[in-house]
């Protein structure tokens, strides 16, 4: 059939994200199941306050960053398969027109359950490797009893086992919904795109606007999950890097390099695939844009330009985010601690916001420069198909 | 005048390497109308993309008058298709995000052609201006990719195989609205074909062999589309 074991290794970001995903919740789930076993040999009240909120720190973080991976790697997943559906129409076509049934073909896509299989299981055995410090460094302290690390199975199932069912399930579903079009369509490879009504009054005001301008904005309304991608890249970027700031102090370095680690992992595989997908996307616009005359530069414009506005609202709403998530979190985890410890004072910190918004417009534009060096690269030829 | 000397254009590498065009020379007149003819395989196509800018000869000369394109880099071979060159795909390679209106825009502006509307209307786009490529037929999007190519006011008009995925009754029409418009505007007109029918049209006939040129005819007396066998 038309999809391999190699389509399912291209998907290497969802890969290291369900790494990253399953390496922090297990860190952190681990533990917590490790430390219900001496819950009974807890004597002290303050035993049991700092039990409590180590046990509530745990609960945010592996639920906070699983979360937003797990919720990155979905999204990922659904516009890959996307993608792949559009790349291979031809194919895909051509076998339906053959008589498979939608099903059929659509049950080919479990095997993009595997790239999440490999990253969950690597990062689940990987995060044992870390445990014995992890452990240690959490009861520095010595306020509770030895905690020893077990195999929790729960967990494997549900980090690892869980996850690789339901992607590969989820893969042949998306699938099935997506190979819902006539068989001429996806022979033809003519796009789905929504036709609306023109009126007057739109067609007035539009026409003020260039060519280019309006390109840009077709391109953005035409590739809305890819809009999604690189407003949560930036927003990935913008929480979780001034969120590893303050995890610093409010509660450890470990914390504060994981937060990081993650941010950085996550902005990165979103927004590369994001920008290259834009490219492979409208690689024949791209071209018959440079055959009619236009410019490199006007081509970035055109493809490109619509996205930096959006990739700075992302910007914003995950500084706002990290802000209000913080607050709350301060107010839960130390909530129970009365009077016995000193709670942290937190308010939003300017100089991390100032640090993480010019290393943001610096990894934007070193992006964006990547990008235009593949604009100029981008063999005219392509839309020669005809050429002999 | 065209003039093209000496082009050699190779694809491929050592062993596989496969030369396209072999040592093709020829000139091609202001305001000619002229049809390389040749089979698949012959580099007809290659020769127009050479020709055109879009592709770089390995060795040889092309001169648009004074200037020689083979010596431009990428982004002057850029400002020269945008002042000077117009191309009809038989592809049509339209932008599907955008109507037909949008599409004869995007050749308009760069020759800041505010009445582009006009051309629309002379292709019979009136009606579908607000449709889409997907809800044009194949005929529709063909005129819609020759107004886009019109609306640049090009000096030098390339086609490859214009018609060519067209049925017979709507590529005779494409091919008269081409031939009458460049009678009217008379531009040079290159057009690439395997018809040897459509080359009864042309003022210059060059026929393709192999990558060589096998030979060229002068057409005193051209024929309209719809004098031609199909």
């Amino acid at each position: 059939m038309v999809i391999g074991i190699k389509n399912s290794l291209k998907l290497a970001g969802i890969a290291i994200m369900s790494f990253c995903a399953v390496f922090v919740c297990n860190l952190f789930l681990n533990f917590n199941l490790d430390l219900v076993r001496i819950e009974s040999e807890l004597t002290a009240e303050y035993q049991t306050i700092f039990y409590d909120a180590v046990t509530a720190t745990g609960k945010v973080v592996a639920s906070l960053s699983g979360g937003c991976l797990l919720l990155t790697s979905v999204v990922m997943l659904i516009f890959y398969i996307k993608q792949y559906i559009h790349s291979h129409s031809k194919e895909l076509g051509i076998l339906k027109a053959l008589g498979y049934s939608n099903l059929k073909i659509a049950k080919e896509f479990w095997i993009f359950g595997i790239s999440v299989f490999m990253g969950a299981i690597i990062g689940y055995f990987s995060s044992f490797l870390l445990m014995p410090m992890f452990y240690e460094k959490q009861n520095q302290e010595g306020i509770l009893p030895e905690i020893s690390i077990n195999f929790n199975l729960i967990l494997f199932l549900l980090l690892v086992i869980l996850p690789s069912i339901t992607f590969a399930f989820l893969s042949v579903a998306f699938a099935f919904v997506k190979l819902k079009r006539p068989v001429i369509k996806l022979l033809k490879e003519i796009p789905d795109i929504k036709i609306k009504k023109f009126t007057d009054k739109n067609t007035r005001s539009k026409k003020e606007a260039s060519f280019l301008t309006e390109l840009r904005k077709a391109t953005l309304k035409s590739k809305k999950t890819l809009v999604f991608l690189i407003a949560f890249a930036s927003f990935c970027f913008s929480s979780m890097m001034q969120m590893s700031f303050s995890m610093d102090e409010l509660a450890s370095e470990m914390f504060a390099v994981m937060i990081f680690m993650i941010g950085v992992v996550l902005s990165f595989t979103t927004l590369f695939l994001g920008i290259s997908t834009v490219i492979s996307a409208n690689g024949k616009t791209i071209a018959m844009l440079k055959v009619e005359g236009y410019s490199t530069g006007q081509c970035e414009k055109a493809i490109f330009g619509g996205y930096r506005p959006i990739a700075y609202i992302g910007f914003a709403i995950g500084t706002a985010y990290q802000y209000v998530l913080l607050k709350i979190m301060v107010e839960v985890v130390f909530a129970d601690f009365g009077e016995t410890v000193d709670i942290p004072e937190y308010g939003f910190d300017i100089k991390a916001f100032i640090i993480c918004l010019i290393a943001f417009a610096l990894l934007y534009e070193i992006v964006m420069r990547y990008c235009s060096g593949k604009i100029r690269k981008c063999p005219i030829k392509q839309v020669m198909e005809s050429g002999e | 005048m065209i003039k093209i000397e000496n082009i050699v254009k190779s694809y491929g590498e050592k062993e596989n390497k496969q030369t396209i065009l072999k040592n093709i020379s020829l000139e091609i007149k202001d305001g000619d109308l002229v049809v390389i003819l040749g089979a698949s395989g012959s580099g007809k196509s290659t020769l127009l993309n050479v020709v055109s800018g879009l592709e770089r000869p390995d060795s040889g000369k092309i001169s648009y008058g004074e200037k020689e394109l083979t010596s431009l880099s990428d982004s002057e071979l850029t400002d020269f298709r945008k002042n000077n060159i117009g191309f009809i795909f038989h592809q049509y390679y339209l932008l599907p995000n955008m109507t037909a209106e949008k599409n004869v825009k995007m050749g308009a502006e760069l020759a800041n052609n505010k009445d582009y509307g006009e051309i629309i209307e002379a292709v019979g786009l009136e009606e579908k201006k607000r449709k889409y490529p997907s809800e044009l037929s194949g005929g529709e999007q063909q005129r819609v990719s020759i107004a886009r190519a019109l609306a640049k006011k090009p000096k030098v008009l390339f086609m490859d195989e214009p018609t060519g995925a067209l049925d017979e009754k709507t590529g005779r029409s494409v091919l008269d609205y081409i031939l009458r418009l460049h009678k009217e505007k008379n531009f040079t007109a290159v057009m690439v074909t395997h018809n040897a029918n459509i080359a009864e049209t042309a003022n210059t006939i060059i026929k393709m062999q192999s990558g060589e040129i096998w030979e060229i005819l002068s057409n005193e007396s051209p024929k309209t589309a719809y004098e031609i066998g199909w």
